[in-house]
């Protein structure tokens, strides 16, 4: 079996608020192999965003918190470390991509100074070597005329670039796991496929494991091993692509297929939402989180939160529907 | 992102009033206005100041500028004279009540006249845009390119120091940042589709500006305009000080400043006083425009932070 | 960047252009118009004509704006009526008198507001940040001269700790150790205002710069907590500084005045307010206009260390040094 990358067992992260606190991830746990994609799927609010921080550690920074759990990294509790250690870990064994490239890099630095530095703090090459190696990773990141790039500023570039060049600096030190927050979402379709590529070609050279983050079920076809399934706060269901394509047990999953235009469905019917929103962090509902947008929301549904229930080796879900049919017990 | 969850739970409040009947935006700032501690104490030390200076000619029964040579440098606690008399036999108290009229009429008169001049300035620039904003904003690039305080005592010198002059130049000179402020709110507004449906069924242009457009920038104008008067009262004392404002035989603080610094040797108490004055009629004045920023600002809410972190450390696996 | 100096130059020249204009306007809406403005009261009517027609006050006004202008370029600002002195004899050695003190308190500003700011910025309500907000409020509502007043009594009067005014103790001229005990207190008391603006806005500018994406950025690539303040936040937070720096000079003009004017500093401002007193006009208007040349000419200064801060002003995409 395949060598765990990254193991998160019961994490629950969130806010601090005058209300108390708000759990943006609650009891969360996530396992991704060596060279595999996992891909996070939910709407805004529903908390894969404060995971992908939390593992990051810097959710600190963003008026966050970890409460409780582990986040294993190659049999390293992150949870525990100082922001020093993370340092260490971070840009170099675990490097991150964010939403909006543009504004992600640096204004007044130039595009190879924000690759080099990485390269200077965790290889501890002199400038010029790191200015070298820059070059490379641009040309690498399919950046044309790199030599000219590695000089110019970042309002010098278009947003697809931009993203190339955050890649770049997140590739520098040849990580062992990309986490990927919505890396596509700021930008043109004809781009985001390109992007895309790029990320599954890298992920084949260099043999990492990503955890891929995004509303979109579209782009997690696209390129995920395994889909996690998140809905507010909580992960409703796991499994690997065809799992989650072919049999999509839990409703919530279920509305999400059924939202993509052309799924399943034919040509000039209606499409498919799901009614209602993602409900506030500190009003959650009782029971099952997602029960008041529940086509088949029971009773039981309403009092108990459910367990989460293997399907099969790869597929678990957290849904009443299926309790009784597995014959599992909740966990 | 903090911010963000302030926001939730703000529009989780705002639901939950909407069941009940909704209070007034006013009501609600005014609510968090007298829930400032600042700025209700500010409040009554500027009512304080403005009662006990408007009614001087019944609390002292001195004239502020009678010359009484005989009880001249009276120390303070002296019989009738409770803060002493100065170098002419003047007493104090009742010249510091008289010069408080003086500053406290300038302070409000200035800060009402920028406020008017500044808000049509901006209003015209904001909403014509175009050629017009273009040279009103050169013009008021200019103003702000000129040091204050000379063009101020330019113009008092040319035209003479008359208490009227002084509150005219005061107020030409300060009213730039209401234009600034008036003209980005207005710029923003006027694209907004009610206003364009205003001008298409023909609504004049004035009423566009005074009924739909400035009643939307009135709460940053106030707050504006608050901390205008302290500027204001700061500006006359200046000029006073410096000779070029306010005459004998009236008075007026920073006047008192002036004759102070000649007689420190003899009398150091008379500096203090008028000083003290200024500066916390300016205090109050500038606490109360913060306390009305906070109470109109809807997002402008205080956390306990103190508490908050609290909480964190206590929540916290990782010490962070 | 070349396109963007050239024409924040040319609104430097329109700003400039404005200034004397509005200066001879005000000449000219003088009860009694620039005859009285110009020529000393008194003289006798013949002398009256003479002057009138020698300074062109006889001729429509455009002309006479350009006489004045074609004066000024020469480097002609007027004479005074007293002794009918030339006015740049009086007014240019006070010049660098003002520039001494200006610069002393420019700079003792900014290397305690900047740090200071920065810090507060770490520790956002802790104790030091509480305290600046204390500062904050009294140097916005003291009156500057009312604190040097103070200064003076306690420093120069009661401690004899320092002189209590003027530039230079009598023939000790040149003496540096000499001019900095007299710049204490007026540095000081100049400072104190602008002290309290730029810790808050450094502090304010820092902020909104730590929360920044690119930011985020920093710290996911393992860059230590105090290389991302002082490299990638600093950098982006003196933008704004650097602009408002520009737009400060003109209150850093008129504070200098009026400190001058409780020391006894030689230096323009108090030259200003005793030419006031003494309504020798031409004294103004010339000290009016260098202090305009000066303050345009600082903020184009702060323009290009602007353009060299940000890098994006050579797309021309930030333009306006106001808001």
């Amino acid at each position: 079996m395949a060598e765990k990358v990254l193991e998160i067992r019961g994490l629950t992260a969130g806010f601090i608020s005058d209300k108390g606190l708000l759990k943006a991830a609650d009891n969360i746990s996530l396992e991704i192999m060596r060279g595999e994609t996992l891909c996070v799927v939910g709407e805004s609010g529903s908390g894969k965003s404060v995971t992908s921080l939390a593992i990051m550690r810097l959710l600190d920074y963003a008026g966050g918190l970890i409460v409780d759990g582990e986040i294993l990294f190659k049999g390293e509790d992150l949870t525990t470390k100082s922001q020093e250690e993370m340092g260490k870990i971070r840009g170099n064994k675990i490097a991150m991509i964010f939403q909006d490239p543009m504004s992600a890099l640096n204004p007044v630095f130039t595009v190879g100074d924000q690759i080099a530095e990485t390269l200077m703090i965790h290889q501890g090459m002199d400038r010029k070597q790191a200015m070298e190696e820059a070059i490379k990773l641009l040309g690498h990141v399919g950046i044309p005329a790199p030599e000219i790039r590695v000089k110019q500023y970042p309002h010098e570039l278009s947003g697809g670039m931009c993203q190339r060049v955050v890649i770049a600096i997140a590739l520098a030190c040849k990580p062992d796991l990309l986490i990927a927050d919505e890396p596509t979402t700021a930008l043109d379709v004809t781009v985001q496929a390109q992007i895309l590529d790029l990320l599954k070609s890298l992920q084949q050279e260099f043999g990492m494991s990503i955890l891929l983050i995004t509303h979109d079920m579209g782009v997690a076809s696209e390129v995920a091993d395994r889909i996690a399934v998140m809905y507010a706060g909580t992960i409703v269901e796991e499994g690997t692509v065809f799992d989650i394509f072919d049999h999509p047990s839990h409703p919530y999953t279920q509305g999400l297929l059924e939202s993509i235009p052309g799924y399943e469905t034919t040509r000039g019917s209606e499409l498919y939402t799901i009614k209602g929103t993602i409900p506030r962090l500190g009003e959650l509902p009782s029971g099952c989180r997602f029960h008041p947008r529940c086509p088949h929301a029971t009773d039981k549904c309403r009092a108990m939160e459910p367990g989460s229930i293997q399907l099969s080796d790869t597929h678990r879900t957290a849904c009443w529907l299926y309790q009784e049919e597995a014959g599992v017990k909740k966990s | 992102m903090s911010e963000n969850l302030d926001q939730q739970e703000i529009t989780a409040a705002d639901s939950q009033a909407d069941l009940r009947k909704p209070p007034g935006p006013w009501k609600i700032a005014a609510g968090k206005f007298v829930r400032n501690p600042y700025a209700m104490v500010s409040v009554f030390v500027l009512l304080f100041f403005v009662i006990v200076s408007f009614c001087a000619p019944f609390l002292t029964p001195y004239d502020p500028a009678k010359i009484d040579l005989k009880n001249s440098n009276l120390p303070p606690f002296s019989d009738g004279h409770l803060l002493g008399t100065d170098e002419l036999g003047r007493d104090i108290l009742t010249r510091l009540l008289y010069s408080g009229r003086i500053s406290l009429t300038i302070g409000f008169s200035v800060a009402l006249a920028s406020v008017i001049i500044g808000s049509v300035v901006g209003a015209i620039s904001g909403y014509f845009g175009g050629w017009i904003d273009t040279v009103l904003m050169r013009f008021v690039d200019v103003m702000y390119s000129l040091p204050t305080l000379f063009l101020n005592i330019l113009v008092l010198a040319i035209f003479g120091d008359e208490f009227i002059y002084m509150i005219l130049i005061l107020s030409f000179t300060s009213w730039m940042g209401v234009a600034r402020l008036v003209r980005g709110n207005f710029l923003q507004l006027r694209e907004m589709q009610y206003v364009e449906a205003a001008r298409a069924i023909g609504v004049p242009n004035r009423n566009i500006i005074f009924k739909h457009l400035l009643p939307n920038s009135i709460h940053p104008i106030i707050v504006n305009a608050t901390l205008m008067v302290g500027g204001a009262i700061l500006s006359e004392s200046a000029l006073s000080y410096l000779g070029l404002g306010i005459q004998a035989p009236q008075t007026s603080w920073g006047l008192m400043l002036s004759n102070a610094q000649e007689f420190m040797l003899t009398n150091k108490w008379l500096t203090v006083y008028p000083g003290v004055c200024i500066l916390l009629v300016v205090l109050a004045v500038n606490f109360i425009g913060d306390g009305l920023q906070q109470a109109l600002n809807p997002r402008g809410k205080k956390h306990p932070v103190r508490r908050l972190n609290e909480w964190r450390k206590k929540f916290s696996k990782s010490a962070a | 960047m070349g396109e963007y100096l050239i024409r924040r130059t040319i609104q430097a020249i329109v700003t400039l252009f404005l200034v004397t204009v509005f200066t001879f306007a005000l000449i000219h809406l003088a009860p009694g118009g620039p005859t009285q403005v110009m020529i000393a009261p008194g003289v006798s009517p013949e002398a009256f004509e003479v002057q009138k027609r020698n300074l062109g006050l006889d001729q429509p006004v455009h002309i006479q704006y350009l006489q004045w202008m074609g004066r000024l370029l020469q480097g002609d600002l007027g004479t005074t009526f007293k002794n009918n002195l030339p006015v740049g004899d009086i007014l240019w050695p006070t010049v660098g008198n003002t520039l001494v003190l200006m610069i002393a308190a420019w700079l003792v500003t900014l290397i305690i507001a900047l740090p200071w700011g920065i810090y507060n910025s770490t520790k956002v309500y802790g104790i030091s940040d509480q305290f600046a907000s204390i500062v904050s409020y009294l140097g916005f509502a003291m009156p500057t001269f009312w604190f040097g007043i103070i200064l003076q009594q306690i420093f120069a009067m009661n401690l004899k700790w320092l002189p209590l005014s003027d530039m230079w103790t009598y023939g000790k001229q040149g003496d540096i150790g000499d001019l900095v005990m007299h710049l204490i207190m007026p540095v000081t008391v100049l400072s104190l205002g602008f002290l309290a603006s730029y810790v808050k806005y450094s502090r304010a500018s820092m902020l909104e710069v730590l929360d920044q994406d690119y930011i985020r950025t920093a710290r996911a690539k393992g860059v230590k907590e105090s290389r991302v303040v002082f490299r990638h936040a600093l950098r982006n937070a003196l933008i704004p500084i650097v602009t408002i720096l520009g737009l400060d000079l003109p209150i850093l003009v008129s504070g200098a005045a009026l400190t001058e004017s409780v020391f006894n500093w030689p230096g323009m401002g108090r030259l200003f307010v005793s030419m006031a007193n003494a309504r020798e006009y031409s004294v103004l208007m010339a000290i009016v206009l260098v202090t305009s040349v000066f303050v345009i000419l600082g903020n184009l200064l702060a323009d290009i260390l602007y353009a060299v801060v940000d890098p994006r002003v050579q797309l021309g995409r930030k333009g306006g040094g106001s808001k």
